[in-house]
């Protein structure tokens, strides 16, 4: 039997290339932070990874689950669909950064939570942003108004009916407590959840 | 994760910008929205090494004057639905990205300019912008030049960039155009089957498809209109036989496309004159 030889390993080129990347800042959830990423890195990954905020999810990477949502410099955005690099210098609200600093649900949390509106939960960066996204611009949107901001967001444990319910219930509890946003409204010109709607047309 | 690597440049002025794209000729793409390029590079179907993201350039105003709207590079589907003046100026653009599904969430991050670009056949954004007589600003080595929609889409997913271009804005006539606008899809989430501009003005009536044949199919309707409103069945022939060649995708195959491309311009236009179809 012949042994062979082990092949000596390739010899590394003179220059070792180096990854490309880079150091950016970012606020996260109100906190300053400085964080080492690669060029090619997706925010998704530098938030789950680097900054180790894991409630943020991954489901498609392709912009269609809506799993990876969060605000970037204020708008909701499939960190997906985002370079890392691209966002050096914004600010970044994560689903962690929704509720109090003591972990208490806000009001569209604790709807979510009476209503049963979601099982494992991987979904609700999507619907919880995507619901608030909706209730700040609009204190009293109707069913389908509720629909139609909620479209681009997948759940496969609910069925939606009562995801629904917990968004109407919801904008019901802030109007309530006086908590909802009525700037928008007292504003003239199309509103921000004129940017919500899919089924009908254009309101006039 | 994006397997290879990449780097990122984000250039401060648009000849920064082309410099970049020329340098890195073949192993270089603009980095718009992202919401098409960096799933196709996270899937390996797209890989270059460089990535010219046009966020340094500012990029981002809707810009209306008397006898034009500019719509700059960045430009999202939300920022066109919250311009009051964008829609007065250009009531068509607010229409069809009303429609582009995704949720907010896109519609914060897509740009007009980057669907534009991506000439993708099952899409809104090229045919809208052929079907209003928009004209696409361009930057590149050897400085601005300007092509109308109407001649940009050499075919799927190809247009006439040249290496180092890349666009600006997208600039729209304003007229006292009537627009009509007909989307067919499987579901509220997917992807267009087939689209439909319809447009008058004066004398004239014209109809663009979209999302049924590789590139926009723009047909002048007008003698089918002389008294009123266009003639339907007219219309049907029309825009059948304009289409030899009709486009197939997963969504659905080509026959199926050109049977439904009469009465998707036909709801088109009764939308705009207003008509039940
Ligand atoms: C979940 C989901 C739903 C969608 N629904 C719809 C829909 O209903 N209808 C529809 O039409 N589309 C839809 N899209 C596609 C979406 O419209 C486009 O993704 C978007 O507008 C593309 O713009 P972008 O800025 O993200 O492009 P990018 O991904 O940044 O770029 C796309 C291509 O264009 C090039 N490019 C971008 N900007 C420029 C420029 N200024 N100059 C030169 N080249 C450029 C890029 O290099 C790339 O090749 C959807 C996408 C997703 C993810
Ligand atoms: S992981 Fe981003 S949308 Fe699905
Ligand atoms: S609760 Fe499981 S995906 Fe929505």
């Amino acid at each position: 039997m012949t042994i062979q030889e082990t092949p000596s390993p390739p010899s590394l080129p003179e220059e070792v290339e180096e990854v490309p990347g880079r150091e950016i800042t970012l606020t996260v959830n109100g906190r300053p932070r400085r964080v080492r990423i690669e060029d090619r890195q997706l925010l998704v990954e530098v938030v789950r990874g680097q900054l180790g905020l894991i409630g943020t999810k991954v489901g498609c990477y392709n912009g269609d689950c809506g799993a990876c949502t969060l605000q970037v410099d204020g708008e909701i955005r499939k960190s997906c669909l985002v370079l890392a690099a691209s966002a050096d210098g914004a600010e970044l609200t994560t689903i962690e950064g929704v509720g109090g600093p003591d972990g208490a649900l806000d009001e569209i949390q604790q709807a979510f939570w009476d209503n049963d509106a979601f099982q494992c939960g991987f979904c609700l960066p999507g619907h919880l942003f995507a619901t608030r996204d909706l209730l700040d611009a609009d204190d009293d949107p109707s069913e389908q108004d509720v629909r139609d901001a909620l479209v681009g967001n997948l759940c496969r444990c609910t069925g939606y009916v009562n995801l629904v319910k917990a968004a109407l219930d919801a904008a019901q509890r802030r109007r309530t407590t006086g908590t909802a946003d009525r700037r928008s409204i007292e504003e003239e010109g199309p509103r921000p959840a004129d940017a919500c709607t899919l089924h009908r047309g254009p309101r006039p | 994760m994006i397997r290879t690597p990449l780097r990122y440049h984000r250039p401060r002025t648009p000849d920064e910008a082309s410099a970049l794209l020329v340098e890195h000729r073949g192993d270089v793409a603009v980095l718009g929205g992202g919401t098409q390029l960096l799933p196709q590079m996270n899937r390996d179907q797209v890989h270059v090494g460089h990535l010219v993201d046009l966020r340094g350039l500012g990029l981002r105003r809707i810009e209306v004057t008397d006898d034009q709207v500019v719509v700059e590079a960045l430009v999202t589907y939300a920022d066109v639905l919250l311009s009051r003046d964008l829609s007065r100026a250009a009531p068509h653009l607010r229409r069809v990205a009303h429609g582009v599904t995704g949720g907010r969430q896109i519609r914060n991050t897509g740009t007009l300019a980057g669907s534009a670009c991506f000439a993708m056949p099952g899409s809104d954004m090229p045919a809208a912008l052929v079907g209003i007589d928009a004209i696409l600003r361009l930057h590149g080595p050897d400085g601005a030049r300007e092509v109308r929609a109407a001649d940009f889409y050499v075919d799927a997913f190809t247009t006439v960039l040249r290496p180092g271009e890349f666009v600006l804005a997208i600039t729209i006539p304003r007229t006292a155009a009537r627009t009509g606008y007909c989307k067919v899809k499987h579901s509220s989430g997917s992807w267009p089957i087939a689209t439909a501009t319809a447009r008058r003005l004066d004398g004239s009536a014209t109809v663009t498809l979209g999302s049924v044949h590789a590139t926009p199919l723009h047909v002048d309707v007008s003698d089918l209109a002389s008294n009123g409103p266009v003639d339907r069945a007219a219309l049907a022939d029309r825009v059948r036989s304009a289409l030899p060649a009709p486009w197939t995708d997963v969504l659905a195959p080509g026959d199926y496309r050109a049977r439904i491309a009469g009465v998707v311009a036909a709801r088109a236009f009764s939308e705009l004159e207003g008509v039940p179809a």
